[in-house]
């Protein structure tokens, strides 16, 4: 029987997961956030808040009832996030734990240190340095091959939205059959903020899936990356199939929706400043400062929770035990004491730490991967099309959204 | 000169560059950088590093 038979769709097919997760990481009101946030920090660094109601975007009904803090300060964000015997990463077995299970992201040390030099393994820089012309280049040039003769595109909707997602259909090695479904289904598991029962049901059935692609995958020798991480052993022993899964479940979400954001943000910054767009297309040398400059203004992931373990003062804010603590790592990367004039976008920037991939123990596995990824696609756009521009005839583009954030669309013009 | 790597996080300290940022000097002996030293992206300690051939 062909795996395609195998994967069911949500029992409600007509249940939209893409509108559903972008409902739940947006603002109602509109307003841009890092104003708000510039303003609060001139009065402290730690305030008993949520967010999510302070900027407008629906409460996370997996946090009710927890005391919720702030934290603004630059300082406070490094100590929050470099001292997880304080501020545990348990606080995700309340939302992500429900929909990926027991991924990384759930887990403290030593339990996390020891699964996460594994997976880290697989994502070293070396090893994906060679992912660039196997995987990358061919979904980024095929998918630019769709719109190149027509002189004008939206980057959103005919590229970033689709490429990091088709890297890792490649990089598991789906057959194409199930590729609506599985990206449906991965989509769905990230609605659990809003709509834990279709976030529950999206687990179970891309667990099941994942199940079966393991037991094929298992013993046959293959390269992908579900038959890489199936072989790998820690300590001599194999690793739990619950660990596995879970971390494949994740992948969607923490690969492919952080840097299909990071991308179109990417584009905003460059396009909307010729000068410095000029300054790469001429010289690609410049693109790393260019994605990390990126990764500093906009950063697509803006906030990382954390739990109290016990009673802590943080900037003189007395904090029980058992609260939310949302490091802002967003406001981090716009604080004046750190970056001058933050808000512009600024590839000529002094070389400085920011919070794009987080920072400390969970800072992202797949960091270096994705600066392979981003730099591909950014050569290909300028390589494939001369004389890339913004599209006069549509508003400038914005980058929007609370928690994750990205420009609903980049509408451009090029040359053919 | 050589070049290390942290088995948590991939980040990579080149003798050759040292980390000008975090004030230790470009051509910095592994050995030479402080006991103490954290990985400045996950924290990790200088045991947790292994060396690497790029
Ligand atoms: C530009 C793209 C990306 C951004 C902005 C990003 C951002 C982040 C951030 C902020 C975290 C930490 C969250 C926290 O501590 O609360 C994280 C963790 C993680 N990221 Fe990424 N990420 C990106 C790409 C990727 C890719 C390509 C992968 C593929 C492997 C990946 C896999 C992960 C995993 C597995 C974790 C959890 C690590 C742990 O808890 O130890 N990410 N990412
Ligand atoms: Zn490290």
């Amino acid at each position: 029987m062909a795996l395609s038979n195998r994967i069911a769709d949500f029992d409600d097919a007509a249940f939209d997961p893409f509108a559903t997760f972008e409902s739940a990481t947006q603002s109602h009101s509109g307003e841009d956030p890092y104003r708000r946030l510039a303003e609060m920090r001139r009065q402290g660094s730690v305030f008993e808040l949520d967010y999510r109601e302070l900027l407008g975007s629906p409460p996370d009904l997996t946090m009710a009832g927890l005391p919720k803090y702030m934290v603004l300060g630059a300082a406070d964000i490094q100590h929050v996030l470099e001292t997880p015997q304080l501020f545990s990463n348990t606080i995700f077995e309340r939302n992500v734990g429900l929909c990926f299970g027991r991924s990384l992201t759930v887990m403290d040390a030593p339990e996390h240190t020891r699964y996460r030099r594994l997976f880290q393994k697989a994502f070293m820089p070396n090893v994906v340095a060679k992912w660039g012309d196997t995987l990358v280049d061919p979904v980024v040039h095929g998918l630019i091959e769709n719109f190149r003769a027509k002189g004008r595109a939206d980057l959103v909707r005919e590229f970033t939205q689709h490429y990091p997602f088709q890297i890792i259909y490649r990089q598991l090695d789906l057959p194409q059959d199930d590729i609506a479904v599985f990206h449906k289904l991965a989509v769905g598991l990230t609605c659990i903020v809003v709509d834990v029962a279709h976030g529950v049901e999206a687990s179970q059935k891309l667990g099941a899936y994942y199940a079966l692609l393991l037991e094929e995958r298992r013993n046959g020798g293959g390269s992908d990356l579900v038959s890489t991480l199936a072989q790998a052993e820690i300590d001599g022993e194999r690793l739990p199939d619950e660990v596995l899964v879970s971390f494949l479940r994740q992948l969607i979400n923490a690969a492919g929706d952080t840097t299909y954001r990071a991308t179109s943000s990417l584009l905003v910054g460059l396009l909307s400043n010729p000068e410095q767009l000029d300054a790469v297309r001429r010289d690609r040398a410049l693109i790393p400062a260019a994605i990390e400059e990126a990764l500093r203004w906009e950063p697509p992931v803006t906030v990382c929770p954390r739990l109290t373990m016990q009673p802590v003062v943080l900037d003189g804010v007395e904090i029980p035990a058992g609260a939310e603590i949302d490091a802002m790592t967003g406001a981090y990367n716009r604080d004046p004491g750190r970056y001058d004039e933050p808000d512009r976008f600024d590839i000529g920037r002094r070389p400085q730490r920011h919070m794009g991939f987080a920072y400390g123990q969970h800072v992202c596995i797949g960091q270096h991967l994705a600066r392979v990824e981003m730099t591909r696609a950014l050569n290909a756009l300028l390589d494939h099309l001369p004389n890339l521009r913004l599209d006069p005839d549509h508003p400038p583009p914005q980058v929007l959204g609370v928690n994750m954030r990205v420009p609903p669309a980049v509408h451009v013009r090029f040359d053919t | 000169m050589k070049t290390w790597q942290c088995l948590t996080c991939g980040f990579i300290y080149d003798e050759a560059l040292g980390l000008p940022q975090e004030g230790i000097a470009p051509g910095t002996r592994w050995e030479d950088v402080p006991a103490g030293w954290r990985c400045p992206d996950c924290g990790a300690g200088k045991a947790d590093f292994e060396m690497v051939e790029l």
